[in-house]
């Protein structure tokens, strides 16, 4: 097992440093630069000049490189050029409305998926069954920014009862308003993800029940049920857990969508106005960030999986 | 700075005020005072006003960013210079109580207020002042240092006194004070100029709640009249819907930049007044001079020809239709109407003289502008054979094509800075005009020491550059303020650039 970990854990390192590889050079080939938007449409190219030197950016690509890494190895993320914030204390910031965001689509997605799921499995071959699954399908194929105006029109315009953008100033030291302002976001998210898992929890009961080892245990005296949960649950947890993993990253571009809808102040709106200044540093870090999370949300997969899985267990011994 | 004097009208946009412009909607203006707070109940000393405001500022370091967002709140209220702006555009005299310029145009000698203090209780002497202007002339990142370009000495022959000579006159250079180049800081400061302040203004930063509001006490210890507003909040609300929902609910008291699409919820309720302010804001749908097919003056003049400015003014919702390069608020402005009517019959035979009876163009348009202007765009030229593509790019993508590189062919942008007529006469500037004739009208203008004689030399320059069809003025921007009851002398023109606040009052209950 700590063989297995320590592998997995050089290969997300390895994962982070390609990325940030990635990240920095893919962003270096964007038009246009800060020190022309601080200088702005009067200026003389010498004073763009200027600025670009005194904010570094004259300096080799490399060398960029190097200091902004180093940085982060000693766990600062820089600073924004254009504001001279710190970039750690505003990812922290913002993320107190992505986090919440994130958390309540997850538990929509969930309590839509695993009750549906497994019913509609059930059901399989009878109409309540299949007009679900039907219904999965389209709904899993609703782009999200289209869901998410719909339920604007019906629960903000149609039936006033949450509001149709916005997150209250004061925070969330006005918690009820904050909470009500997420909801109609969690669940524009929550509702297309919830179907897609849905399908898939589906698939995998339809799997685990005609498993050898579930009709093995239905043999043995079970009853179909029981055995079902016994030991057909544990496989389907399993996959499920597995996609779980791949959906936190789907959830966090789906943010970056859905902030921008209902004009969030979270992390992916901020992504989109630091992009939008050309304030690389800071989009770099964040990008860092979001990239870390995604994988280290793979690594502790990968690890849940290991443990539970007996035969996987085997292969790496 | 009497209880009813006008507010000055701030003009002058910061460096790019382009971004302020992203307001689409012509932002707002400083200046015409109401009358005095002659009517309805006392005024409260105590007051709170609360100002909803479109665009927030990166960070408050006025000496080295540009950005109307921050003028519009620092210059006046927080910083001063030695002079500054009235409601007419006129320079008048601010930390300095006189000033003197030689018969030879070259010298200006200010003399400086008594008892001007900085925010931290230091004095303020003129050796404070050179050394601001000295770090705008050497460091070409402070905002200014093209302006400063012609400056040969600053000096300080006493304490009260300062003195700057020029190497050859610039009817603009005082003007240019009054912007952020003129603005002067304490020597030696180690104020964190992003967050924090050290001026010498009537309002002192209290706090900064990024992206949300800022906030501004009166300064208590101000050196001269002190403002009647006890506290201002700058709330920020950059979608437009959200900032009229925050003006009926009461949590702005006055809304900046209202859309004018939606300024009939606000007239409606009847609780609101509504004025229209003038701005320097001139939408420039530039040609590329330089560059094939716009370089030929008849596939230009047919695409003026082609556009209903009347029509245009209307789909935008406020504005004037102005048709040179200078707007109403700067000198050298006169009604250049009869020099493009709308016509697309003789546009077409132009574009058939031409040889262009059938053209493709490219519009390159920052995105933050709206979809209305291009849209009518596509509409009239496509009645003259015309098929306008439109590239919607991001802000800086549009710096880096079109500003620098040149590269487009034609573009749309708010040039919102006042007495920016000098773009016409610089070659390299992305319009990529070339005509010997208008730089030395400019610069015969600029040398010029009588302002009124200044003034005809540019009204003559722009009026070559209109003929030339060097660009299209789609229209001068006007922006809608709103304001509740008991409000007076809240400023009205270019509101965009400047909210100089110390004569606004509130009545109490």
């Amino acid at each position: 097992m700590l063989r297995y970990a320590l592998t997995r854990g050089v290969l997300l390192i390895a994962g982070l440093l390609v990325s940030s590889v990635v990240i920095f050079f893919t962003l270096r080939v964007l038009p246009g630069d800060v020190a022309q938007l601080i200088a702005g449409t009067q200026a003389s190219p010498d004073q763009v000049e200027a600025i670009r030197a005194s904010l570094g950016l004259d300096r080799p690509l490399l060398a960029q490189y190097t200091d902004w890494i180093g940085g982060i190895l000693h766990g600062d993320l820089g600073t924004s050029q254009l504001s001279g914030a710190s970039v750690g204390a505003e990812l922290a910031e913002k993320a107190r409305v992505t986090w919440p965001l994130a958390l309540m689509s997850m538990t929509i997605a969930m309590l839509i998926a695993a009750p549906f799921g497994v019913m509609s499995a059930v059901l399989r071959g009878r109409a309540g069954g299949t007009a679900m699954n039907v219904a999965a399908q389209a709904v899993a194929a609703v782009p999200v920014i289209w869901a998410g105006m719909m339920l604007v029109v019906v629960f903000a315009h149609w039936l006033g009862w949450l509001p149709a953008q916005g997150f209250p100033r004061t925070g969330w030291t006005t918690p009820g308003r904050a909470f009500e302002s997420l909801l109609l976001p969690a669940m524009t998210i929550g509702i297309v993800e919830g179907a897609m898992l849905m399908r898939f929890v589906r698939s995998a009961t339809l799997q685990a029940a005609s498993q050898d080892f579930v009709r093995t245990a239905a043999a043995k005296g079970l009853t179909r049920r029981q055995a079902l949960i016994r030991h057909g649950i544990p496989a389907v947890g399993l996959s499920i857990v597995t996609v779980l993993g791949v959906q936190v990253a789907g959830i966090i571009v789906g943010s970056v969508v859905i902030e921008q809808l209902f004009t969030l102040p979270g992390i992916g709106r901020m992504l989109v106005t630091d992009v939008g200044t050309r304030d690389l540093v800071k989009v770099q870090s964040e990008l860092l960030v979001l990239t870390g999370f995604v994988l280290v949300i793979g690594f502790l997969v990968d690890l849940v999986h290991h443990a539970i899985d007996p035969r996987q267990r085997e292969e790496a011994v | 700075m009497t209880l009813f004097r006008t507010p000055r009208r701030s003009v002058r946009l910061a460096a790019i005020g382009i971004l302020a412009a992203g307001a689409l909607v012509l932002t707002a203006c400083t200046g015409s005072a109401e009358p005095g707070p002659t009517s309805g109940g006392k005024i409260d000393a105590n007051a709170t006003l609360t100002v909803g405001l479109v665009l927030e500022p990166d960070n408050l370091d006025i000496r080295h960013t540009s950005g109307a967002a921050l003028e519009q709140i620092l210059v006046d209220n927080i910083y001063e210079g030695l002079v500054s702006r009235t409601q007419d555009n006129k320079v008048e005299d601010r930390l300095a109580s006189s000033h003197e310029i030689s018969p030879d145009g070259l010298t200006y000698t200010f003399t400086l207020h008594d008892g001007i203090t900085f925010h931290d209780g230091t004095a303020l002497t003129s050796a404070d002042v050179v050394a601001s202007y000295e770090t705008v002339k050497t460091d070409a990142t402070v905002q200014g240092n093209t302006e400063f370009s012609g400056v040969a000495s600053i000096t300080a022959p006493d304490e009260k006194t300062v003195q700057i000579v020029l190497t050859k006159p610039d009817q603009d250079f005082l003007f240019n004070l009054t912007g952020p180049a003129g603005l002067v800081f304490k020597t030696g400061d180690t104020t964190d100029l992003k967050t924090a302040e050290n001026g010498t203004g009537p309002f002192v930063l209290k706090h900064w709640t990024k992206g949300a509001a800022i906030t501004f006490d009166r300064a208590e210890k101000y050196w001269g009249e002190k403002p009647k507003l006890s506290e201002v909040v700058f709330q920020y609300i950059p979608d437009f819907t959200a900032g009229v929902n925050a003006a009926l609910d009461g949590s702005v008291d006055v809304l900046t930049a209202v859309d004018p699409n939606l300024v009939s919820q606000l007239k409606d309720t009847g609780d609101f007044t509504i004025t229209t302010g003038q701005t320097t804001d001139k939408a420039t749908l530039a040609f590329n001079n330089a560059e094939a097919p716009l370089n030929d003056k008849r596939v230009r003049e047919a695409l003026r020809l082609a556009i209903d400015h009347k029509a245009l003014v209307e789909a935008v919702g406020a504005g004037q239709t102005l048709y040179g390069p200078i707007p109403e608020l700067d000198p050298g402005y006169e009604d250049l109407s009869k020099l493009v009517p709308y016509d697309p019959a003789k546009a077409k035979e132009l574009l058939k003289e031409a040889g262009k009876e059938k053209l493709d163009l490219t519009l390159t348009i920052p995105s933050f502008y709206g979809t209305t202007v291009a849209q009518v765009l596509v509409s009239d030229f496509a009645k003259v054979g015309v098929s306008l593509k439109v590239d919607r790019v991001e802000f800086p993508t549009w710096l880096d094509q079109v500003y620098k590189n040149h590269d487009y062919e034609l573009s749309f942008v708010l040039h919102v800075e006042p007495r920016d007529f000098g773009n016409w006469a610089n070659p390299k500037y992305y319009f990529g005009y070339d005509n010997k004739q208008v730089q030395d009208l400019y610069a015969q203008s600029q040398a010029e020491l009588d302002p009124a004689k200044s003034a005809d030399l540019l009204k003559k320059a722009a009026k070559i550059v209109s003929e030339d069809d060097a660009a299209d003025w789609l229209y001068n921007g006007e922006t809608l303020t709103a304001l509740t009851a008991g409000i007076k002398g809240f400023p009205k023109d270019s509101i965009n650039s400047r909210i100089d606040l110390a004569g606004v009052t509130r009545t109490a209950g």
